[in-house]
């Protein structure tokens, strides 16, 4: 199980190191000192990994390299258990590869695929290595999202690093100590007990052997038999709330985004963008002569300009005399019926991340048999990401290949749309990915960076183009709106026996039905959308979560029930009776303030093996809703960051109100209408209560990500708040122009719109 | 091209930009002074917060030529003598945030706020941030640490 493959390369000395523009900036440049050697290990990495010289074993494989200054360790794991099942559909061949630069001058280096976008992935994977290295974490270094020296993980989302990449990243660097202490004891003559790894080599009683010593007997290396991975109990570095690592550049605005990159030469892009949605450009009609240096670039619909600021490239821009077509949009008020109409059969995909049919028993009669029925609607519409960093990109190329440094979720999908934007393989493209100033699902995918590649490419100089706020709206793409159509029905006795459950358009992650109800029919129904759409935090399990748990409460409120009590009554998993329990008694359930207008909601989660309620106290006063405070009961398994898990809580509940309450898309004929933060409300200081977090910790469980699942039960809970407080169900998010309908109808025979 | 004399962060500084440049880009594309960010160019975000002449001011919203000698403030003059700012601390302390794009914005409204307040409460707090936006939704940590920095702060 243990063994790998290995393979040697001997430093070829003197070899003439051409100059390659995949390996001049980037990681190279980070580090003067090994500059040379690392150059040549990159290079050589980047041709030659994965073809492995000897073969041990399929399940695990090692690349070892010897270096001048240090050598490199990949060591590639098959996803196994749990984290097979759950192997999302981009992922490439089911296997997580983590990379180790060991130095003798040099911090150790982690390489690795996933990005940091603010979930704190660079800590808790800082976190998981230091623990199974015995190092502190300030002795390793992450590098992070480099197409051209990184594994490709398969991209940042769906809250995948807990589950996934951070035990692959153990049981790797639990292997590359038992290596390192083997290769160590027998290079000392010592036991292995009495040695320990440091940060620039392995140190014994007598002396410290320092890495690049050990690379030379690697050739030989015989893998370690086994290699353990630190049992919870024994955590010093994982399990703690390691704070951020990056803290101090952060408080400093030293931190520096795509946004804030500046390469020598570089120039400026702006693109020139129709006033409708998907505008296509009809005429470029001769406009006044631009200044010096100023470059137009058109390609089809593509217009843009470089020139050497901002400020002469945005009034080169604006000087241009472009004649825009537009396609009217279809009306929003057939949103519902489009869905419907192009609706396609739901299918099971069997072993799918998120399979879009999911049955058991025999809904439809168990349905049509049941003396009390219950049907609704819901519904939820586009909305948009809003990163606070808009898109931002540089572009250089050189000899034929580009390098995009971009704070992108997804950099080796990105790689590849750009290979093909731009007609070249993927090899000629490196995506740097820089850490992103937050992105929530919205920056998988690379229009900036393809459009910041054709820029340069004309320009044959670096480009930075950076969006400004209306494009983030415009030229990016939208969480889908979604049509849910829910039937139901329970025995004499209350107790729920029949599901049926239509999801139109949003999507199939989360569909399922977790409660026990025996007959159960949950299906994806992918439709046609008029706008484009794509990722979101947690996917399509904010929808699916709102419709199933509004549904509940509509059962328990016809039941005259206690919500929580009916859940508890509808739940075998004793994790989810846990934190509706225990949070309901921390919050205060059912003892909300005497006042007017003020009532309390609950909803529940139980989603990629984290478990969570949401208990909110509200106050409605005519149209108005005011959030007073929060509780979440959050069971994720093991906590790997205590203090990064209660943030991520917290920023999720804080996110979900804004979708829940006011958030939406609003667009007419050919044109987005709301595209900037003065017309699009998203959650303020103002908007977000103070929300405690109840952590139950499981360290026996493995952890399940938990950056996207509290997002999912914030718009249930709210809703159910509001109907207790105001008798009110209110089915279609966001909630506050809903309940405005309802309190403040419109007048019958209106003019116009109501604005 | 104009010549504007600044004072930023008790440096003199000259740039030679159209009287009509924002402050921000200024400060980003001219001085080199990223810290403070663009979010909406539009007054609603409050990622470019800088201060100008102790007040919080949006620097997407103030011309070059608006700024005369007023000294201007950014995230990057916080320290002192490389001793973090008690607001700095706070926000280290707290973890008030996630991928700190706001975080400059944030300390210097904070710090506008607390010259003004020195002990503000927390609804006095949460008000008057209420311009700067947090997308990762740091909020509750953001008010924790601007209490704990007025708390103990003495060159807050
Ligand atoms: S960029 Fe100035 S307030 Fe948003
Ligand atoms: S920390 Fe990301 S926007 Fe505030």
């Amino acid at each position: 199980m243990a063994a790998f493959w290995t393979r040697f390369w001997k430093r070829r000395k003197g070899a003439r190191v051409p100059e390659s523009p995949h390996l001049t900036d980037g990681l190279a440049q980070a580090r003067k000192s090994a500059y040379r050697q690392e150059t040549e290990f990159a290079r050589e990495l980047y041709h030659h990994h994965d073809l492995p010289l000897y073969r041990f074993s399929v399940t695990r494989r090692a690349l070892w390299q010897a270096l001048g200054a240090g050598f490199l360790l990949t060591v590639s794991l098959p996803l196994s258990g749990q984290q097979e099942d759950a192997v999302a559909e981009p992922s490439p061949g089911k296997r997580l590869s983590a990379r180790f630069l060991f130095q003798a001058d040099a911090p150790l280096r982690v390489l690795t695929g996933k990005i940091e976008m603010g979930q704190g992935a660079r800590t808790l994977l800082s976190q998981a290595v230091a623990e199974e290295l015995r190092l502190p974490v300030d002795a390793l270094q992450m590098v992070m999202g480099d197409t051209a020296l990184c594994p490709d993980d398969g991209g940042t989302w769906a809250s995948l690093t807990s589950p996934q990449t951070v035990p692959a990243m153990r049981a790797a660097a639990a292997f590359a100590r038992e290596l390192l202490l083997d290769l160590a004891a027998s290079h000392l003559g010592e036991s292995k007990p009495a040695l320990r790894l440091t940060a620039t080599g392995v140190a014994g009683a007598s002396r410290t052997v320092l890495y690049p010593e050990l690379a030379a007997m690697a050739a030989n290396a015989t893998p370690p038999a086994t290699a353990e991975v630190t049992p919870a109990a024994e955590w010093k570095t994982l399990g703690q709330s390691v704070p951020t690592l990056d803290g101090q550049a952060i408080v400093c605005g030293a931190k520096r985004y795509a946004s804030d990159l500046k390469l020598p030469g570089m120039q400026h892009g702006w693109m020139v963008r129709g006033p409708h949605y998907n505008s296509k450009l009809a005429v470029l009609r001769e406009g006044p002569k631009l200044p010096e240096g100023v470059g137009v670039v058109r390609d089809g619909d593509f217009l843009g300009v470089v020139a050497p600021t901002r400020e002469l490239a945005a009034a080169a821009a604006a000087s241009l005399r472009p004649i825009w077509r537009g396609v009217s949009l279809l009306p929003e008020s057939r949103l519902h019926e489009e869905f419907r109409e192009t609706a396609r059969e739901p299918v099971a995909q069997p072993g799918a991340r998120y399979p879009g049919l999911i049955t058991r028993g025999d809904p439809l009669n168990a349905f049509w048999s049941s003396p009390r029925r219950l049907e609704s609607k819901y519904s939820l519409p586009y909305i948009a990401h809003v990163p606070l960093e808009t898109r931002s990109a540089v572009a250089e190329w050189k000899y034929g290949q580009v390098t995009i440094h971009y704070g992108c979720q997804a950099p080796f999908l990105v790689r590849q749309e750009v290979a093909e934007a731009m007609g070249i393989p993927e090899l000629q493209v490196r995506i740097i990915a820089q850490d992103s100033g937050s992105a929530f699902g919205g920056k998988q995918r690379g229009e900036i960076a393809v459009e910041a590649a054709r820029l340069a490419r004309d320009a044959g100089a670096p480009v930075k183009l950076t969006w400004n706020r209306e494009e983030e709206f415009t030229a990016s793409y939208f969480r889908p709106a979604g049509l849910l159509e829910v039937r139901s029905g329970a025995d004499e006795a209350g107790r729920l026996r029949a599901w049926e459950f239509h999801n139109y358009n949003s999507g199939a992650s989360g569909i399922a039905c977790h409660y026990d109800i025996p007959h159960a029919w949950c299906g994806y129904h992918p439709a046609r959308s008029p706008l484009r759409q794509g990722s979101y935090r947690s996917l399509a399990a904010v929808a699916n979560t709102f419709a199933r748990e509004l549904h509940m409460e509509e059962w328990a409120d016809i039941l005259k029930e206690d919500p929580i009590a009916f859940r508890i009554r509808h739940t075998a998993d004793q994790r989810l009776k846990d934190v509706l329990r225990r949070g309901a008694d921390a919050f205060g359930w059912g003892r909300a303030v005497r006042m007017a207008g003020v009532a309390q909601g609950v909803a529940c989660n139980l989603e990629k093996d984290a478990r969570l309620a949401l208990f909110i106290e509200i106050q409605v006063l005519g149209a108005e809703v005011k959030l007073r405070r929060a509780l979440m009961a959050f069971d994720a398994g093991a906590a790997l960051n205590p203090h990064q898990l209660r943030n991520q809580i917290q920023g999720a509940v804080a996110q979900g109100i804004g979708g829940a309450l006011f958030e939406k898309v609003d667009y007419l004929d050919t044109r987005i209408r709301n595209a900037r933060l003065s017309r699009y409300r998203v959650p303020r200081f103002g908007d977000v209560p103070d929300v405690e977090v109840l952590l139950i910790d499981r360290r026996e469980i493995p952890a399940a990500g938990a950056g996207e699942a509290p997002i999912t039960v914030v718009a249930p809970a709210i809703a159910a708040a509001i109907h207790r407080a105001s008798g009110h169900w209110l089915r279609d998010l966001p909630l506050l122009p809903a309940l405005d309908r309802i309190v403040n109808p419109p007048p019958p025979a209106a003019d116009g719109p109501k604005a | 091209m104009p010549r504007y004399e600044l004072n930023v962060n008790g440096k003199p500084t000259t740039v030679d930009v159209q009287p009509n440049t924002l402050l921000l880009d200024v400060l980003r594309d001219h001085l080199d002074l990223t810290g403070t960010k663009y979010g909406c160019g539009e007054g609603q975000c409050g990622s470019c917060t800088v201060l100008l002449d102790g007040k919080a001011r949006k620097s997407c919203l103030v011309a070059v030529s608006q700024v005369g000698q007023q000294p201007v403030e950014t995230v990057e003059g916080l320290q002192r003598d490389g001793k973090l700012h008690p607001l700095q601390e706070a926000f280290l302390k707290h973890g008030a945030f996630q991928c700190g794009y706001c975080t400059p914005g944030m300390l210097m409204a904070a710090k506008a706020l607390l010259s003004e307040t020195p002990k503000p409460t927390r609804d006095q707090a949460r008000r008057a941030m209420n311009g700067n936006l947090c997308r990762c939704g740091a909020y509750g940590r953001i008010l924790d640490a601007i209490l704990e920095a007025a708390e103990g702060g003495s060159r807050a």
